[in-house]
């Protein structure tokens, strides 16, 4: 029977043949159940998972493809993800250019409640012990014509939300979410089909999906790396990321279309103010966890005094700030008096915190050993974890889906099997090198702001008062930054 | 300093005008920008009394002052200008923020108290018990017959809150007298300056420690073997002595407080000399003896 239809394969598109194949097979089953095959088994339904199966879906060379999504949570709810327009959820990510028109050109853009994404245009970042700065500002005339925008800051959900509706619209997406993974296991052989090298997840409630391609989109702790047997090598920060949802006395001192946002070294690490919709902006900040548990504890008020004097007092208060329990409002008061400040070089004072946003996220790095594996790919945050001082976790990501979308369809296209090595590898030699550099260029920065004192910090001062400057090597780097420079990276 | 230089520049536009009046009005504009350079656009003070210098005014005060009061260490206001004017860049700032690091110092610098013979009740302290910092610092000063009134404001320090500092550090030294045992004697000051550059970093007290080449040898000899060493150990090691609330510890035993900020009494120096003074008197006499005998 099944050389019938082997034979009949040839006249037959692939996807018929597999349908009737599987019509087939649920008409003559046998005792033993068989195995449930999909082409691609995304686990994970985060932003690069979701990105990579928008994107397969959309491309009319992979839209063929059995495709199963399998999340822990549940999906319904955050496709249906709202929030009035004053309030922002904490978790805020930034998205290039490139990234922006990547999802663009997969039809998720649309799907994303504009209104609640914010570009910005420039960026002020400026080093906390000597207050040498670097100003990412267009030079009237100096715009490129690609536009202005450095990036987009975006709530993540609004991402994963607009994906999700961008996937439902494609529809062809087997989506088993509230789903936990029991394990990950190698095939057995069968009568039909021998799948002792394919990979097949056990859900629970029983649900078994056999992968030709396996994807992990599962994040830091992934079990497909784990499953995979892919180390994935790095260090902790010992920092803790401070995120809250900030309500300022405006819409910043550009008004409403030009958008600024700020970032300044402490010796603790970075804290960043990155405008959203309106007078909201959403704070990241990289502290020690003692720091962070501080922050966490305080009233309202002391918060937001804290926070005003993260960009604007001197380490030696913050430290000082950062051993009260409480009273920060009245010591910030006091201590701006005697802090001369050129108030258009650093974020409007922040007036209110939006309860309940006030979160912190430990800080780590970590790369796996490779990203692929016979059968296995890792995406996103599965494959690496960055700072955020520079805000490029989550492009990481969607520049990895690109990538591994591309060298699928390259696949399919030239009639390869898409879970073998050979046909993944151009994914992991376009993305490693290039985010392992991510990573390495973010982690120096770190290390060296971490630096309070000493010969370092005069010399990293002039460095960056060299680099701002030199307009041509600015407009390189802010080019680089919008992704809409040479592509050297 | 300012009146006069806008007086001399007064004094030559007026010269101008009296002898070429056609030619002053031709070069009036050029010859205000080029004064408004140099030092007749002075800013307003920042606080009273503040004088704002240009980087090139406070270097040529700083070598003009350094070198007078190397001459003639009794000058104290060229000391004070000096202490002044090479405070800034980082000394200053490095002070301020060690205050601004303990949460005395912060109180110090909130409340901007001021030591004067008036802000501090003498006759009270003179009734503490003896061995309290109160009595010991208003015994102190009885022995020396100084006064807490004689410090000069500070006036050549731009920003308020550093020129503060320097002020407390200027009021508290009467207490490091008292803190520490040593005299005012120049071999005292001079111990007494090294231990506080090993504390405060000022270049001041630094550049006083070269006063002790104009002590006498014996002193000299002393310096080296004893106080620079006991000067730089526990300045190190001893708590920043700027964040100590003078006005707070009055009452407290002076021995508890040295433990606290880990400042060991150096040897009374009064004692050293007047043995010495005694030792010398005796060997004449024995000389004149032995003499008086052949």
């Amino acid at each position: 029977m099944n050389t019938a239809i082997r034979r009949r394969s040839a006249y037959v598109c692939r996807s018929c043949t597999q349908s009737l194949q599987r019509q087939l097979r649920r008409t003559y089953a046998s005792a033993t159940a068989q195995p449930d095959i999909y082409d691609v088994v995304c686990v994970g339904g985060g932003p690069a998972g979701l990105s990579l199966l928008t994107a397969l879906r959309a491309n009319p060379v992979t839209a063929h493809l059995r495709i199963a999504l399998v999340e822990a949570q549940d999906l319904a709810k955050t496709k249906s993800w709202k929030l009035p327009p004053n309030k922002f959820s904490n978790r805020c990510s930034s998205l290039t250019p490139s990234s922006a028109s990547f999802l663009d050109q997969i039809g998720a853009w649309s799907h994303l409640e504009r209104d609640r994404v914010q570009a910005y245009q420039e960026m002020q970042v400026w080093d906390g012990v000597t207050g040498a700065r670097i100003e990412f500002d267009w030079a009237p005339g100096a715009a490129p014509a690609a536009g202005t925008t450095i990036a987009y800051m975006n709530e993540n959900l609004n991402l994963t939300s607009g994906l999700l509706k961008r996937i439902e619209e494609l529809g062809g997406v087997s989506v088993f979410d509230n789903a936990k993974v029991e394990k990950i296991a190698y095939g057995e052989e069968t009568e039909d089909v021998d799948l002792r090298e394919w990979p097949v997840v056990h859900l629970s409630g029983g649900k078994q999906l056999s992968a030709r391609l396996l994807v992990g989109a599962d994040g830091a702790n992934s079990p497909v790396r784990s499953f995979a047997g892919i180390e994935a090598r790095g260090w902790d920060y010992n920092r803790h990321g401070v995120v809250a949802t900030l309500e300022m006395e405006g819409e910043g001192w550009g008004g409403e279309h030009l958008k600024t946002a700020y970032q300044r070294f402490l010796p603790t690490g970075p804290v960043a103010m990155l405008p959203l919709p309106g007078n909201h902006c959403t704070l990241v900040w990289s502290t020690t966890p003692t720091n962070a548990s501080r922050l966490k504890s305080l009233s309202a008020k002391d918060f937001i005094a804290t926070v005003n004097a993260a960009f604007r007092l001197s380490p030696t208060d913050l430290e000082y700030m950062h051993t009260q329990e409480s009273g920060q409002a009245e010591e910030y008061s006091w201590r701006l008096e005697h802090t001369p400040l050129d108030y258009r070089t650093i974020p409007q004072t922040a007036v209110g915190v939006q309860e309940g946003t006030v979160a912190s996220f430990p800080l780590k790095l970590r790369h796996a050993d490779t990203y692929i594996a016979e059968r296995v790919a890792l995406v996103g945050d599965a494959a690496h974890t960055i700072h955020p001082l520079a805000g490029q976790g989550l492009n990481q990501g969607q520049g990895d889906v690109q990538s591994l979308a591309k060298a699928i369809e390259y696949a399919v296209g030239h009639g390869q099997d898409i879970g073998v090595t050979m046909a993944l590898e151009p994914y992991a030699s376009e993305r490693y090198a290039a985010n392992h550099l991510l990573l390495g260029v973010c982690d120096k920065l770190h290390k060296l702001y971490s630096v309070g004192s000493g010969p370092l910090v005069p010399l990293r001062s002039v460095g960056l008062n060299a680099v701002n400057a030199l307009g041509p090597l600015k407009s390189f780097f802010m080019n680089q930054a919008a992704g809409n420079g040479i592509k050297v990276f | 300093m300012e009146v006069t230089l806008r007086r001399t520049a007064a004094a030559i536009a007026r010269n101008n005008n009296g002898l070429r009046p056609a030619a002053a009005a031709l070069t009036a504009a050029p010859s205000s920008r080029h004064f408004s350079l140099s030092s007749l656009t002075r800013p307003p003070p920042n606080y009273p009394g503040h004088v704002p210098l240009t980087r090139i005014e406070k270097a040529a005060l700083a070598i003009g002052s350094g070198l007078m009061s190397l001459r003639d260490p009794r000058r104290g206001d060229l000391i004070a200008a000096f202490a002044e004017a090479t405070a800034t860049p980082y000394f200053i700032y490095r002070l301020r923020d060690a205050m601004l690091a303990s949460p005395t110092g912060r109180r110090i610098l909130r409340d901007r108290p001021r030591i004067t013979s008036t802000s501090l009740n003498l006759p009270h302290l003179r009734s503490l018990p003896p061995g309290s910092v109160g009595r010991t610092y208003v015994a102190w000063l009885d022995r020396e017959g100084v006064s807490p009134d004689t410090r000069s404001a500070v006036r050549y320090i731009d920003d308020a809150e550093c020129a503060y500092v320097m002020q407390r550090y200027r009021e508290c030294h009467d207490f490091y007298h008292a803190l520490t045992g040593l005299p005012v004697v120049r071999e005292g000051e001079v111990a007494l300056k090294a231990f506080e550059f090993a504390n405060t970093l000022l270049p001041m007290t630094g550049l006083s420690v070269f006063a002790a080449a104009t002590l006498k040898r014996s002193e000299r000899k002393r310096f080296g073997d004893i106080y620079l060493p006991w000067a730089l150990r526990n300045g190190l090691r001893a708590a920043e002595v700027i964040n100590v609330y003078w006005e707070e510890q009055l009452e407290r035993d002076v021995g508890e407080l040295r433990r606290e900020l880990g400042v060991e009494p150096p040897p009374d120096l009064r004692d050293i000399r007047k043995r010495e003074r005694e030792e010398r008197r005796r060997r004449k006499e024995e000389q004149a003896a032995r003499d008086g005998g052949v």
